[in-house]
């Protein structure tokens, strides 16, 4: 850890040994925690028992050595309780569980204080430590058991180094408090069987067997601050320009074409790589909810089966930081107020134990979290009563909202169904604040539901925030970055309509979009007070239709650029306190790029919350977006007419012919730093062999996670199509469509070849070198 | 502390010397320790930032980093300069920034003893900002203290004076 962080300060204050320790013990207590919950389960469960054993014997055992007495108590407690769990001679209850998840919250709690204060405080553990006795007292005989924990203690210490070997199990490398946030397991295949070995040799045979085994497979792991990895990060970004640089200073010489293109490559591979090392899995997440739903379930009288499915799915750390409030709001709100109480489920027919099923993901770009619930469901009934007595709906407009639009209700704030008010949830804050923070990192969420069958809460995140696609937009001769996920749409203004498109409501400027008036904000007047509010009828305007965390509105900006994929860097304090940048980036051209914040600007300009009226708004977006699953882009390639699910169309790119570049005999485009294989079936690229300034459309699709390129003479029209049946089977037809009343074809995406692996590969580079030479 | 020790000290002092990075802004001579400088981008042309308080001169591109540069300058109640300018990058305990000065000079051996904090005539403003001078031969070398111009502690509304906590 080179570079020390100035939150780390504090810790780097403390010495390594501490440090380390610190570190080690919390993630011993993660895994003690999940052992103990399992162990719910199983009880006899040799192996848990080992492990717990384990966890708080290394702890003490260190304890000792740093001479902290509290925690070297505490943990002698507990290991005494724990060694006649192991030793067959208690089982363990719900008692004895809960009372060693109490003293693990203990041992916690004074890790915290070391933590902060560099000693253990002067607190009391009396009260703790005499439950713990309370229930050695009836096996008496362990009395011997316990003078023989001294020489095991030195042991202990013995095996202190190699206690990084024990830690290497991927699922356990978790942060858990202030050291460890500031550091990120990374994985590296480096098994070390040595230290596992002998971290084994202080456990008794039968731990010794496991521990070996897991030595022998578990990935080695090594601490990596997270400065440094931002640091990477950072040169990575700087690295991605340079190339960029690099790729048009060398487009003209032909001898560096082939070098570039390896430096561009090895550029995204680094680039992924770094990324991928900030990423996490999910378990480090949801590790925390067994406990959770344990606590809870006591708490509430209810029971439940929790199953986690996709634990191994990574997400970016801070990300991962960031969904930890918003999921275990929604854990707490599925035992609320989705499982029922045994007796009513029973009632029902159903299991008396509900199941709570949370799964993870990866879908593309993003990772998607459920959380669902065999419950009570929520009733549309419910839902509509309560907006209207909260007055968030007119009678007439909650008549006509669908049953899933209701629903949606349920993330407004002040909404809470709950019959009651529980120390739990119910106070309605829950489910907005789980909005509220999923959107804050680009997120976003809905919930499904169904009367008496339960609940599943869909959380969709970005993989990563470091890296954000956005607009480039300029406005007063300087290019700002508008963050792709607040942007719902872009609206054109052609010259001819700049005097009339902008309505005037006392000062305030208004433009209708499909009907509806939708406050607008000149981002020239905004960034130099005292220019006028006007659209220019000399060129293009364009409005950017934006909704930040509810707030919907046009940004008016001049001219727009290239979407861009963006690495976002830190603004200092004194330019955030501006209030409208969310920070700065480097576009490809090494201009520097302030990037807007939606959210900021909407509430400097007043923009507020979406009222009934842009709720409903919302609502018939999402409605038409739904529509627009079953649109479809009509084209024509070589006089045929195709059809392109609208869904799966990024972007429609007009390049000419010399952009075009082969792989062996495949056409490819360098789209975006990405190549993408071009499908020529009208043999359109053919026809413009040799004549490099001919223009050429490629519409740009997504097939699930590539994209390809589809060669078309023109793009002729946007249509709505239906599916169609075969006559008499009534079975759906696959790949033709019924568009304006003509059968149409529709573009197989999934059927254009992949581009062939780089290794297999070697003469097509070459190839592909000199056909663009 | 005894009298032979204090002596020791003095002569110590007497016999330290300083390396300080000169900076020409208008006809002052100013100075920077150079263990404070990480590095010199000469001519640059900041990127302008909408809204921003005076002493802000924009954004350079460092190493990857985004820096916020102050305008010395403007600081110091000079008329800004046109076209390119220096740019010190800077080392403080909150981080980098950079310091827009006219141009950069060389780099100054002087002795330790030839220093003075700030004199006490100074205005309140400039004594927040300056870090006493160093007597060279014919002139002054004034110094400068990148904690002293860190952008995240100047005050916007009062350029000088230390941002209220």
């Amino acid at each position: 850890m080179g570079r020390v962080n100035p939150a780390a300060g504090r810790v780097g204050a403390m010495d390594d040994l501490t440090r380390e320790f610190l570190i080690e013990s919390q993630e011993g207590l993660d895994r003690m925690e999940r052992c103990l919950t399992e162990l719910e389960d199983k009880p006899q469960d040799k192996e848990l028992l080992a492990e717990i054993f384990r966890s708080v014997h290394t702890i003490k055992g260190t304890t000792g050595f740093l001479a902290y007495k509290r925690l070297e108590k505490l943990a002698h407690a507990g290991e005494n309780l724990l060694g006649l769990l192991r030793d067959g001679k208690m089982t363990a209850n719900a008692e004895v569980i809960t009372a060693l998840l109490r003293l693990l919250d203990g041992l916690r709690e004074l890790l915290k204080t070391i933590e902060a204060e560099g000693n253990e405080g002067n607190g009391d553990d009396s009260v703790l430590i005499g439950r713990i006795e309370e229930l050695l007292a009836p096996a008496q005989s362990a009395k011997a058991k316990s003078a023989a924990a001294a020489p095991r203690a030195r042991e202990a210490t013995a095996v202190r180094a190699a206690a990084p070997a024990a830690e290497a199990e991927p699922a356990a490398a978790e942060p858990a408090h202030a050291p460890a946030a500031h550091s990120i397991a990374v994985a590296v295949q480096a098994p070390e069987p040595q230290e596992a070995v002998a971290e084994a040799a202080a456990l008794t045979p039968a731990e010794a067997t496991k521990a070996r085994a897991q030595g022998g497979t578990a990935e080695s792991t090594l601490r990596v601050d997270v400065a440094l990895l931002n640091r990477m990060m950072n040169l990575v970004g700087e690295l991605v320009l340079t190339r960029n640089q690099v790729l048009q200073a060398t487009a003209a010489d032909p001898n560096m074409t082939l070098l570039s293109r390896r430096l561009d490559m090895v550029t995204a591979d680094l680039r992924e790589s770094v990324m991928k090392a900030r990423m996490q899995p999910v378990s480090n997440v949801f590790s925390k909810m067994p406990r959770l739903v344990r606590d809870l379930t006591h708490s509430l009288g209810r029971r439940a089966r929790l199953i986690m499915e996709g634990q191994e799915t990574e997400l970016d750390k801070s990300l991962l930081e960031a969904i930890k409030d918003p999921l275990t709001h929604a854990v707490r709100n599925s035992l609320d107020h989705g499982i029922e109480t045994p007796a009513v489920r029973e009632a029902a027919g159903k299991d008396p134990e509900g199941t709570l099923r949370l799964r993870a993901a990866q879908e593309g770009s993003h990772v998607v979290i459920e959380i669902s619930d065999d419950g009570a469901g929520i009733a549309p009934e419910k839902i509509r009563n309560k907006a209207i007595e909260r007055g968030l709906l007119t009678p007439d407009r909650a008549a006509q909202l669908s049953e899933r639009d209701l629903l949606q209700m349920i993330f407004l704030p002040g909404f809470s169904t709950a019959a009651q008010v529980t120390n739990v949830s119910g106070r309605g804050v829950g489910m907005d604040v789980v909005r509220t923070n999923v959107e804050k990192i680009g997120g976003k969420v809905e919930v499904d539901s169904r009367v008496g069958k339960g609940t599943t809460l869909r959380m969709r995140i970005p993989l990563t925030l470091a890296i954000i696609p956005a607009l480039i937009v300029r406005s007063i001769s300087q290019s700002f970055a508008l963050p792709q996920g607040a942007l719902s749409e872009l609206v054109h203004i052609p010259p001819e309509r700049a005097a009339t498109a902008v309505e005037w409501m006392e000062g305030a400027p208004l433009y209708r979009l499909r009907g509806r008036l939708l406050p607008l904000v000149f981002l020239d007047q905004l960034l130099m007070p005292g220019r006028a509010c006007k659209l220019s009828t000399e060129r293009d305007n364009f409005i950017a239709v934006l909704d930040a965390d509810g707030r919907r509105f046009g940004l008016i900006v001049d001219s727009l650029a290239d979407p861009e994929e963006i690495v976002v860097k830190p603004l200092s304090v004194v330019l955030k306190d501006i209030g409208l940048f969310s920070g700065a980036t480097v576009l490809g051209n090494a201009d520097l790029a302030l990037i807007l914040d939606p959210g900021s600007i909407a509430v400097k300009t007043g923009v507020t919350m979406r009222s009934e009226e842009d709720a409903a708004q919302a609502v018939e977006d999402d409605s038409e977006a739904e529509a627009a699953r079953m649109r479809y882009l009509l084209v024509e390639v070589a006089g045929r007419q195709a059809a392109v699910p609208l869904s799966d169309v990024l972007r429609i790119e007009q390049i000419p012919f010399s952009r075009i570049e082969y792989i062996g005999y495949r056409p490819v485009l360098n789209f975006e730093g990405q190549l993408l294989p071009v499908e020529d079936s009208g043999g359109i690229l053919a026809a413009a062999q040799g004549n490099p300034e001919t223009e050429i459309v490629v519409v740009v699709c997504r097939d699930g996670n590539r994209h390809v390129g589809i060669a078309v003479s023109h793009v002729l029209d946007v249509t709505s199509g239906a599916n169609l049946f075969e006559a008499g089977t009534g079975a759906r037809t696959e790949g033709v469509t019924l568009l304006n009343e003509r059968v149409t074809s529709v573009i197989n995406l999934g059927g254009v070849p992949p581009l062939p692996a780089m290794e297999t590969a070697p003469e097509g580079w070459q190839q592909a070198a000199e056909v663009s030479a | 502390m005894s009298s032979s020790a204090s002596a020791l000290q003095r002569k110590q002092k007497n016999e330290a010397v300083v390396e300080v990075c000169s900076v020409r802004l208008g006809k002052t001579l100013f100075g920077v320790p150079i263990q404070h400088i990480l590095e010199i981008i000469g001519s640059a042309r900041p990127q302008p930032i909408p809204l921003a308080p005076g002493f802000v001169g924009g954004l350079v591109h460092y190493r990857g980093d985004v820096l916020t540069t102050v305008r010395l300058r403007y600081l110091l109640d000079l008329p800004p300069l046109e076209g390119p300018q220096d740019i010190l990058v800077l080392e403080s305990a909150g981080g980098c920034f950079g310091l827009l000065v006219d141009s950069v000079g060389e780099v100054l051996t002087v002795p330790a003893a030839a220093y003075e904090p700030n004199p006490s005539i100074l205005d309140e403003r400039r004594r927040g900002l300056l870090a006493g001078a160093y007597k060279l031969k014919d002139s002054l070398l004034v110094m400068l203290d990148p904690e002293r111009l860190d952008p995240a502690r100047l005050d916007p509304a009062r350029p000088g004076a230390a941002r209220a906590a």
